[in-house]
């Protein structure tokens, strides 16, 4: 079953308007491709438009917040990083309770090319102090962590594709926020996967095992904090960890990983991700194949290296 | 002697280990901050979004007693006053350093206050340097649209940024008609703290748009 990430989250937002009163939500007009429309047309009062303007879309949910509210400020996730130093400088720095969540992450605005397919904001955002990082796998882990990323307190940056959300989860399983997901056990490589490359890591995970090889699956969704426990517990029975991420290989999923491994568990690791800008593409699925983040694509590059 | 002399040397001193640290900015600022400070009732806040006029905002704090002469003394030492001001400082609700950004953080409190149905006054201290700044004009617009008449901000009118005179910078002026332009109700005055003062209370009767006083620095 595939459902849509933005869905998923303007539909969310407006259970959560209708919960807590503090939630307001900022649009640098883009809601109808964010889906935030919904909670517009819900909750006028509580909806802020700014318009083009990410710079100035931080620097007010940074005021909300300081009156109390808990803004969410949304937009596509390649124009938000042009606001990476007034999320550092206002929001980071006083630790202020902003929820900033960024769409079409990746290469999933496939249409648009590469000025709209952000392939660095997990990096930029992960060497923030007081910045958690999140990145749901599917459209139920979107819903289910967007209410946790409400309900505590501080600065979150949430990160979303466009539409193409493959299910990785059961309705009612358990997510927890800053807990690493594992959804396989496996005795001779560990896949860590976040975002859609964990629908991606259970599908070459099945075609490892048809190889006569095991494979552990591990879902990081909040990849700061890490859940070095989890992964440590895990990469503890494998000679190799591989990290599935719909981002560049440096500094994000794979560069914590290899942080982590590097320093308290010696491993090889093998960085699967971008190297490059991404391309304009009628599809998304090709665009993925051509960025080598497809399962054939993947389990190839195992295969040849294990 | 004058307070304001008064004020003004105790910046001298404060400053004088440290090269005097932005010296300029914090003088032609004292005056802003003591005016805001002196009309501020309890519901309102104020934004120092040039936030390296820090030094005049602490001298600030020292005249109400909220500073002693030592913990003045202190300042960028590294467990001491913060060079650029900091949010856990009196009546800082944001920390500033990088120029720009204020007025966008003063909408979002006055925003959150119309939600809430809340009054006070969002004093904005600006740099006539800052307006450089691409963000201020964002804001600008989103303070004018949404007609948020409780955003008061004050440019720090010295006509002097980092490497020289603002207008061989780059060009201010006509500032006056490019926030009226932007929607601004404005008003130009003097950097004396009785007429700042006084151009306060007369904007209060402006309703609908938020408002800007150009402060010029005449010495």
């Amino acid at each position: 079953m595939i459902e849509s990430f933005r869905e998923a989250f303007g539909r969310a937002l407006v259970e959560i308007g209708r919960e807590n009163e503090r939630v307001v939500v900022i649009d640098a007009d883009v809601k109808g491709s964010t889906r935030t429309v919904y909670f517009e047309k819900a909750f006028p009062k509580r909806f802020i438009q700014v318009g083009i303007s990410e710079q100035d879309m931080i620097g007010t949910a940074a005021g909300l917040a300081i009156a109390g509210k808990i803004p969410v400020a949304s937009a596509f996730a390649s124009f938000l990083m042009r606001a990476w130093e007034q999320i550092r400088n206002t929001v980071a720095r006083d630790n202020l309770n902003v929820k900033i969540v960024s769409t079409h992450s990746g290469f999933s605005d496939h249409m648009d090319g590469s000025s709209h397919q952000c392939l660095e904001d997990i990096a930029l955002m992960r060497v923030l102090p007081n910045m958690r990082v999140v990145v749901p796998a599917d459209a139920y882990a979107t819903r289910v962590l967007l209410k946790q990323i409400i309900e505590i307190e501080g600065p979150v940056y949430m990160r979303l594709g466009r539409d193409y959300a493959p299910r990785v989860y059961n309705d009612g399983e358990e997510i927890v926020l800053g807990r690493a997901n594992v959804l396989r056990e496996g005795e001779d490589i560990l896949l860590v996967a976040t975002g859609i490359m964990v629908s991606v890591a259970l599908q070459v995970a099945d075609k490892l095992r048809e190889a006569g090889i095991s494979a552990g699956v591990i879902d990081v969704h909040t990849i700061k904090p890490f859940d070095e426990d989890t992964l440590l517990k895990l990469a503890k029975r494998v000679n190799t960890v591989v990290t599935l991420e719909e981002h560049t290989i440096y500094g994000g999923l794979g560069g914590a990983v290899a942080e982590i491994l590097s320093e308290k568990m010696p491993k090889r690791v093998i960085r699967i991700g971008t190297t490059e800008f991404g391309r304009s593409s009628r599809d998304y699925i090709s665009l993925l194949d051509r960025y080598g983040l497809t399962a054939d694509k993947v389990y190839d590059k195992i295969a040849g290296v294990v | 002697m004058e307070l304001s002399e008064v004020l003004t040397a105790k910046l001298k001193e404060m400053l004088k280990p440290v090269n005097g640290f932005h010296m300029n900015s914090s003088i032609t600022c004292l005056r802003i901050m003591q005016a805001v400070l002196e009309i501020k009732k309890d519901n309102d806040i104020v934004i120092v979004s040039k936030g390296h006029s820090a030094p005049a905002f602490y001298v600030m704090l020292w005249k109400l007693g909220l500073l002693t002469d030592d913990e003045l003394m202190t300042f960028a030492h590294i467990d001491g006053l913060p060079s650029h001001v900091a949010r856990g400082l009196p009546f800082i609700e944001v920390s500033s350093g990088s120029l720009g950004q204020g007025l966008s953080v003063a909408n979002g409190i006055a925003l959150a206050n119309r939600i809430d149905g809340k009054e006070g006054r969002i004093f904005v201290i600006l740099g006539d340097g800052e307006l450089d700044e691409g963000q201020i004009w964002e804001a600008a617009m989103t303070s004018a649209h949404h007609k948020l008449d409780n955003v008061i901000a004050i440019v720090d009118r010295n006509f002097h940024q980092l490497t020289g005179g603002t207008e061989e910078i780059l060009a201010k002026e006509p500032l006056a008609e490019k926030w009226k332009a932007f929607g601004w109700e404005v008003r130009e005055v003097e950097n004396d703290v009785e007429k700042l003062k006084k151009v306060i209370m007369e904007l209060e009767k402006v309703k609908g748009k938020p408002k800007v006083i150009i402060a010029r620095w005449v010495e």
